[in-house]
């Protein structure tokens, strides 16, 4: 055996050395400044949370609640429309991704190859879904614009305040009429001509105000008036001008989408696309392997393992990505700028897919880009709103991922 | 065991399901899960292609250059109408960019650092459950909540501190992306520093070393490149972060190191270009796109080197 | 730390002065009765085996012995354990200088993702502020004792997860030596390793209890025979009987005991 060290000949190891002490000091200053920049740090955003409520308590109530943006008077304007608005979209947003994010996930997860070249295609696929969460919300916003909005300008050019391009469904047009008595509206339907007036001449197929089919009767103003008041109802005066109106469905639908919540909703869908396959992928992997092996033993096929087995199993962790992506989906405000522009003069929620929207974030920051003080102090209370329907969210989220 | 019991019918009958079909209907199934995996890749080709697309109307422009853009100092789109005279200067954007990202990653890094090795080391089991979500949730907070802080409550109190500091800064757009950022840096760090074996701390402790000594010697060496990575993704995160900045960090693009003058950043004038009245098609229009084209190389470059630094780390302890 | 006779210390003698006395011992991890009333001597300059099927709680006891169960929130302990004069369970107790003087090898060997040398130096830049000779000295003596040295020499500079999963427990142990304690604890050190390392590991353990008393846990019975000099038989929380080890394994007193040493057990 070799000689002892100079170094451990001299220690004693009952006696706490000066260094040990000197650690020892250390590592209690060390605690102290992790426990103090930790506790500030969750401090500065409870802080921010607190001063924002504060701010905004005072104009939380019904009518804000109800009413539409009003650009005169801060005192009747709020957020109905907006909070619609962002449900609907993050409504839409989660039918569009969710099916394509959990399948290329199950691909990605459950489907690996076993040949060298589709195996490297598969590591691409996996580093380009960690990058594309990585790109800027507006990047995304601006990929919307020239691909949703405008279609690059295939279908025509798209002006401002002027709908044009292919009508596919959803859409009917009327011309509209005041009946005899002027108690009631009827509708006649626009023929081949496309004008966008009609003068009634002679008796043509219409419709009530509750669109039910009626018998049309012109009334010649030359003669004596009908006297039943039953076909008076469905009487027009000879030679008046009906406007055009048009009626949409909900389900309208034209190329190029213009800044409508389609557009929108296929927007956000993309910016959240990489959080949900990043979130079911994590999910999936969390399922135990011999779970897969004991289904495959039993003569299943991969497909039938998934179905089966795997998916269910993981599916607590994958609601708690979609879940958590949607409060993303709800609270991102640059793309749907970008896609919608900054209007928030809108008075309902959007009727139909190709309406213009109104979402919480976009009237936030309108409301708190607006010079006049009150108008601040509303963003403050429909941040309230927002924030509050985010954390029963996410919280929903964590309890479910908590729980698997 | 009941030698008289019957072999159930199923059994003896042995009637299986033809294999066939489930194979076939796997293929099928297979396929479709591929092309969402690879409709993945289509959305980043598209990504790339539009900004190409949408920039060349840009670039090709004759009152455009490319060295102009790249070294220039001055960015006069929105300010000028007359096309002859604009100056297209990535750089003013760009410093603004640098200077509202490194003053949120002077907050974000250090503190979410601290935070992530206070819960992972420090924090006893209890107050992780507790702090770890709380985290997760506020890292859920829309940043233009963020962006009405910045206005409303970090750029009067900058004044209030120094009147030096304009309505519109970069440092009270800065802060806000800092504390914007904190929960990221420190959630991801948190599961780097998790990820290091107990056994390693174990070792430490046998050896006679401190929670210091733990944390700071073994631990976060040890997760170094997830540490590494978390911070890099911050970073990428604070320069595409758009709404913060458009609200509160001005609308004058300055080429100053200055942090207390306004400074329009890139996704600032992405925003204020969308909300002026220059029409789609003008060549200050599609200066939007090489700027958002310059902003896409800088994050990808970020976010690529980040995961692959993450890549690594996750290789050490599997 | 002074060399100790390399003479085999008899074990009356050991019985008398025990390096570790513990009496009365009992531990719970959260309403688990892990340990009930257990008395031992661990004896100085010692191989000491605790023997015993899975669950029986003699790692339980082993990491009482530095204290590492003040990681784990839910274990509690009560009764004696000393180690010389120093109460090892009492709170106020430094546990950092307990842990210097008793040192612990794991089951599975768990190298810093640093170099070979800076994990040996490890312990020592925590406790010692020695010059850069004088740590070298350290290194390859910590290195030479635990067998390692002529392996490694070369590439003292390399990461210390290239090395064999035997070799990195070596590592392990020069490590542990490397801050001078007086008493090795070893959790199923082998457990992890195929036959030729372990084989190394046990000879190296057998020359290593001429300078340090060793506790080690293990379930292979052959180890326990080869290379310890007293056994203590857990079962179910107790020690069930203890002595030389020979004698244990060739004229157990228990029916158990020997069913257990010969295999029969369960």
């Amino acid at each position: 055996m070799t000689e002892i060290p100079k170094a451990l000949q001299e220690f004693k190891p009952n006696e706490a050395s000066e260094r040990t002490e000197l650690q020892r000091r250390r590592d209690r200053w060390f605690r102290a400044l992790c426990l103090a920049v930790g506790c500030s740090s969750i401090a500065i955003l409870f802080l921010l949370l607190v001063s924002i409520a504060y701010q905004g308590s005072s104009s939380l109530n019904a009518t804000f609640l109800s009413a539409s943006h009003d650009p005169e008077n801060p005192e009747r304007a709020g957020m109905y429309p907006s909070i619609v608005g962002s449900v609907i979209l993050c409504t839409l947003c989660a039918i569009i991704s969710l099916p394509i994010g959990v399948a290329a996930a199950v691909y990605l997860e459950e489907f690996q190859p076993k040949n060298r070249w589709l195996l490297r295609l598969h590591g691409l696929v996996q580093l380009n879904i960690a990058n594309l969460a990585g790109v800027p919300s507006v990047v995304y916003g601006l990929l919307g614009l020239t691909l949703f909005v405008y279609m690059f300008q295939l279908f025509g050019k798209l002006e401002q305040n002027q709908v044009s391009g292919i009508d596919f469904w959803g859409i009917q047009r009327y011309y509209q009429f005041v009946t005899a008595d002027d108690l009631a509206v009827i509708f006649v339907p626009m023929d081949e001509s496309k004008e966008s007036t009609l003068r009634i001449e002679s008796p043509r197929p219409a419709f009530d105000t509750n669109f039910n089919p009626i018998d049309l009767q012109i009334w010649d103003p030359a003669t004596p008036q009908p006297t039943d008041p039953d076909v008076l109802s469905r009487t027009v005066r000879k030679g008046d001008v009906g406007a055009l109106v048009e009626i949409y469905r909900w389900y309208y639908f034209r190329l190029p989408f213009g800044p409508s919540l389609l557009a929108a909703a296929l927007t956000l869908s993309l910016v959240i696309l990489p959080i949900i396959v990043i979130a079911s992928q994590e999910a999936l992997r969390a399922v135990p392997s011999s779970m897969r092996e004991a289904s495959a033993g039993m003569g299943a096929t991969r497909w039938q393992t998934t179905q089966q087995v795997t998916l269910p199993a993981a599916l607590p962790g994958v609601l708690t990505g979609a879940i958590l992506a949607m409060g993303r989906a709800i609270g991102e405000a640059a793309p749907i700028f970008v896609v919608l522009g900054g209007n928030i003069a809108k008075r309902t929620g959007p009727e139909h897919l190709m309406d213009s929207c109104v979402t919480m974030p976009i009237l936030i920051f309108a409301w708190a880009d607006n010079p006049v003080e009150q108008y601040r102090q509303l963003a403050a209370a429909a941040i309230i709103v927002l924030v509050a329907l985010l954390l029963v969210m996410n919280s929903v989220a964590i309890y479910l991922r908590g729980r698997s | 065991m009941n030698r008289g019991l019957p072999i159930p019918s199923a059994l003896e009958q042995k009637r299986y399901r033809p294999t066939g079909s489930a194979r076939r209907s796997e293929r099928v199934v297979v396929a479709l899960l591929m092309a969402c995996a690879l409709g993945t890749i289509a959305l980043s080709v598209l990504i790339v292609l539009m900004l190409l697309r949408e920039s060349w109307s840009f670039f090709s422009s004759p009152n455009v250059s490319l060295t102009q853009f790249l070294f220039g100092t001055r960015w006069t789109a929105l300010e000028v109408r007359d096309l002859e005279k604009v100056e297209f200067g990535i750089w003013p954007l760009l410093s603004g960019t640098l200077r509202v990202t490194g003053i949120a990653m002077l907050i974000a890094w250090p503190m979410g650092l601290i935070t992530a090795i206070y819960l992972s080391e420090f924090a006893s089991n209890r107050v992780r459950k507790i702090l770890k979500p709380s985290l997760e949730i506020l890292a859920g907070i829309p940043t233009v909540v963020f962006g009405y802080f910045a206005v409303l409550l970090i750029s009067p109190g900058l004044q209030w501190f120094s009147p030096s500091f304009d309505t519109f800064n970069a440092t009270s757009a800065g802060i806000a992306v800092g504390i914007l950022c904190l929960p990221l840096v420190c959630s991801l760090a948190e599961d780097a520093l998790s990820a290091v074996p107990t056994s390693l701390r174990e070792a430490v402790y046998s050896l006679g070393g401190t929670r210091m000594n733990t944390a700071l010697n073994v631990v976060l060496p040890s997760a170094l490149s997830g540490v590494i990575s978390a911070m890099l993704l911050a970073f990428s995160r604070a320069l595409g972060e758009t709404m913060v900045v458009a609200l509160a960090a001005g609308t004058l693009a300055t080429f100053t190191l200055d942090p207390r003058q306004q400074s329009q950043t890139m996704t600032g004038f992405i925003v204020e270009m969308l909300k002026s009245d220059l029409e789609y098609g003008t060549v200050q229009y599609y200066s939007l796109f090489g700027v958002a084209l310059a902003l896409f190389v800088i994050t990808f470059v970020m976010t690529l080197l980040g995961q692959l630094i993450r890549r690594r780390y996750r290789e050490v302890y599997q | 730390m002074s060399e100790p006779n390399t003479n085999a210390v008899n074990s009356k003698n050991a019985l008398e002065a025990p390096r570790i006395l513990i009496e009365n011992f009992d531990a719970w991890y959260g309403d688990f009765h892990a340990l009930q009333n257990v008395g031992a001597r661990i004896a100085a300059n010692q191989v000491t085996a605790l023997i015993g099927p899975s669950g029986c709680g003699k790692s339980t006891l082993l990491k009482w012995m530095n204290r590492m169960n003040d990681l784990v929130p839910s274990a509690r302990s009560g009764g004696t354990m000393r180690i010389g004069d120093l109460d090892i369970l009492a709170p106020t107790t430094d546990v950092v200088a307990l842990r210097r003087v008793v040192g612990m090898v794991f089951q599975k060997p768990n190298p810093f993702p640093k170099s070979i040398y800076d994990n040996v130096a490890f312990g020592p830049r925590l406790h010692f502020k020695i010059s850069q000779a004088d740590m070298d000295e350290l290194v390859e003596w910590s290195l030479r004792k635990a067998a390692l040295w002529d392996e490694v020499k070369d590439r003292l500079r390399k990461p210390a997860l290239s090395l064999s999963g035997g070799q990195q427990q070596r590592l392990c142990i020069a490590r542990t030596i490397a801050i001078g304690p007086e008493v090795l604890l070893m959790d199923e050190p082998c457990s992890a390793l195929d036959p030729a390392s372990t084989a190394k590991i046990e000879d190296l353990i057998y020359e290593l209890r001429a300078n340090y008393t060793i506790v080690i846990v293990t379930h292979n019975m052959q180890q326990a025979s080869r290379c310890s000099d007293t056994t203590l038989f857990f079962l179910q929380g107790k020690v069930v009987e203890s002595g030389p080890t020979q004698e244990l394994f060739t004229r157990p007193k228990l029916k158990q005991t020997e069913d257990y040493v010969t295999g029969k057990y369960g």
